[in-house]
């Protein structure tokens, strides 16, 4: 394989505020997050020849570029899966760089999904595309919502495991922790406690809503560029060590539920192990992780598919303090998708890159290698950075 | 743009298409169908148009007797979803021809859910459209 690990790094980014009402067009905050990323990176807009993100984001591309004054825009990809992508255009950009179809890719996340329109509602499911026709035949059975559809790979987690409610509650405590003292989180100044999320109110049980991610408007965006390019400008490159795709045979969207081991895990170890052979590291040389937190107890099975704990020790692993800044694995230190906002995992990537160039506000001292995830139980994708 | 709609495919589910027709019809007649691959005899729940381990495309309708064993299930309560009253079981199931079936269990009470537990399928209508849900044997 024409290896294309730590030949690209993110060169800069930008995100707008993350909010419940924005005020504003969707494209206006990606044109703003893209600018700001640009403006970063200190590369000129009219230097943007490639554009990559993930479907239901409802910006096209030359449209953004349009708006930025772009001149030649050579590249343009939109990955399936919603948020089980937020890591893919980062392998895009990569892999189009690497090849030399482009030299400065803006990947881009930017939506209204609270103000506009509501996230995370029943999946009325016209026409019948190959996915819908599933959603649709699941729907029948009253599974409509993506909670619904975690919660039911959950369920079977928990009775293999032993992992309760309670362990979903230590994830929770800790992601608004974190959110509680990072001034761009939406629940800035708003900690939580085992009780709190013990009385929060079922969703689709054994999710209740402190399991959940918010739903947000706010736009991200993220510039790369070469590792040679990047060296030469205002920001400590990011290097991409690595970054793939994971859908092993049997996966569904939000409905694998057809295969020996339903927990939203197979993915994720898919994605794993593609990172891992990319880069030459492994769980060990990971100081610190963003894992997709579409609903917070999913990171149970995601520290196990990634290796960073056995099967059924994740919940031993979180309890232990591991999780914490000053443990083996610091763990979305933003404040995550319940904390800070729900960018589809794009925020999380910002924040990798604020860790690794030492910018963050909850600082992982001295970190210098890092995974990031897209969301599990569907095709998913993942990145490991890192910086010199 | 604009879909056509069928009038014809011998039953209303409100999005399927000639994968999954076979399986609503069934609910019709008040049957339990998955497919059966004609070449190899594999059987397969979730449709698909071909045999994941012989590729063949030909396949027969194939009954399911209704009875299983809970392998996992979801209690939903928010939001309210059209046809069920919250909260409401679903269910899914290891079918006792090797199988698995998702399937709704309203009408049961959320605490007598559990795994392991043996049910089996009775049929019901969800306004216009044919239905099945699981219940305790």
């Amino acid at each position: 394989m024409n290896n294309f690990s730590s030949k690209t790094a993110i060169a800069g980014y930008g995100a707008t505020e993350f909010s419940k009402n924005s005020g504003r067009s969707e494209l206006r905050l990606a044109v703003e997050a893209t600018l700001a990323a640009l403006a970063d990176a200190g590369i000129d807009p009219g230097e943007v020849d490639g554009m990559s993100s993930f479907v239901m984001d409802n910006n096209s591309e030359q449209e953004i570029f349009r708006a930025i004054g772009g001149k030649d825009l050579k590249f343009f990809s939109r990955i399936g899966q919603g948020g089980g992508a937020s890591c893919a255009p980062l392998q895009q950009a990569a892999m189009a760089i690497a090849c030399g179809v482009a030299k400065v890719v803006v990947c881009y996340r930017a939506m209204n999904e609270r103000s506009e329109y509501r996230f995370g509602t029943p999946m009325h499911s016209l026409p019948p595309t190959s996915d819908n026709v599933i959603f649709a035949y699941h729907g029948a059975a009253g599974l409509m919502t993506p909670a619904a559809m975690i919660a039911l790979m959950m369920r079977r987690y928990m009775h293999e495991t032993g992992a309760t409610s309670l362990d979903f509650a230590n994830y929770a405590v800790t992601a608004r922790k974190f959110a509680a003292t990072n001034p761009n989180a939406f629940f800035y100044g708003k900690p939580i406690t085992i009780a709190d999320h013990q009385a929060s109110r079922m969703i689709a049980d054994p999710l209740r809503l402190l399991d959940c991610c918010q739903e947000s408007d706010g736009g991200v965006a993220i510039v790369v560029t070469s590792a040679e390019r990047a060296r030469d400008l205002r920001q400590k490159p990011v290097y991409i060590r690595a970054a793939a795709q994971g859908s092993p045979g049997g996966s569904v969207s939000l409905g694998g539920f057809y295969r020996d081991d339903i927990s939203p895990r197979d993915e994720s170890a898919a994605a794993a192990r593609q990172l891992y052979a990319q880069s030459g590291l492994g769980p060990k040389d990971i100081q610190a992780a963003i894992l997709y937190d579409h609903f917070g107890p999913s990171i149970l099975p995601s520290l196990e598919a990634y290796g960073f704990c056995a099967r059924g020790e994740a919940k031993d692993f979180i309890k232990n303090g591991n999780i914490e800044i000053g443990g083996t694995l610091p763990l979305n230190m933003h404040g995550g998708q319940l904390g800070e906002a729900y960018i589809h995992g794009v925020n999380g990537i910002t924040e990798a890159v604020r860790q690794l160039r030492g910018q963050a506000v909850n600082q992982v001292p001295g970190v210098k290698t890092m995974l990031v995830t897209g969301g599990s139980g569907l095709p998913t994708s993942a990145a490991i950075l890192g910086v010199e | 743009m604009s879909y056509n709609v069928e009038n014809d495919r011998g039953h209303n589910a409100p999005c399927s298409n000639r994968d999954f027709d076979f399986f609503y019809r069934g609910l019709v007649d008040q049957r339990l169908l998955v497919q059966k691959c004609s070449d190899c005899g594999t059987l397969r729940s979730l449709p698909s148009p071909c045999c994941p381990h012989c590729r063949s495309f030909d396949w027969q309708e194939y009954p399911l007797s209704g009875k299983g064993v809970i392998h996992s299930y979801v209690i939903h309560y928010h939001p309210p979803l059209p046809g069920f009253t919250s909260p409401h079981p679903v269910v899914l199931a290891d079918m006792e021809e090797g199988v698995r079936i998702l399937a709704a269990m309203d009408g049961t009470p959320p605490e007598s859910v559990t795994i392991g537990t043996a049910v089996t399928t009775e049929f019901v209508r969800r306004g216009d459209v044919a239905g099945l849900r699981f219940r305790l044997v």
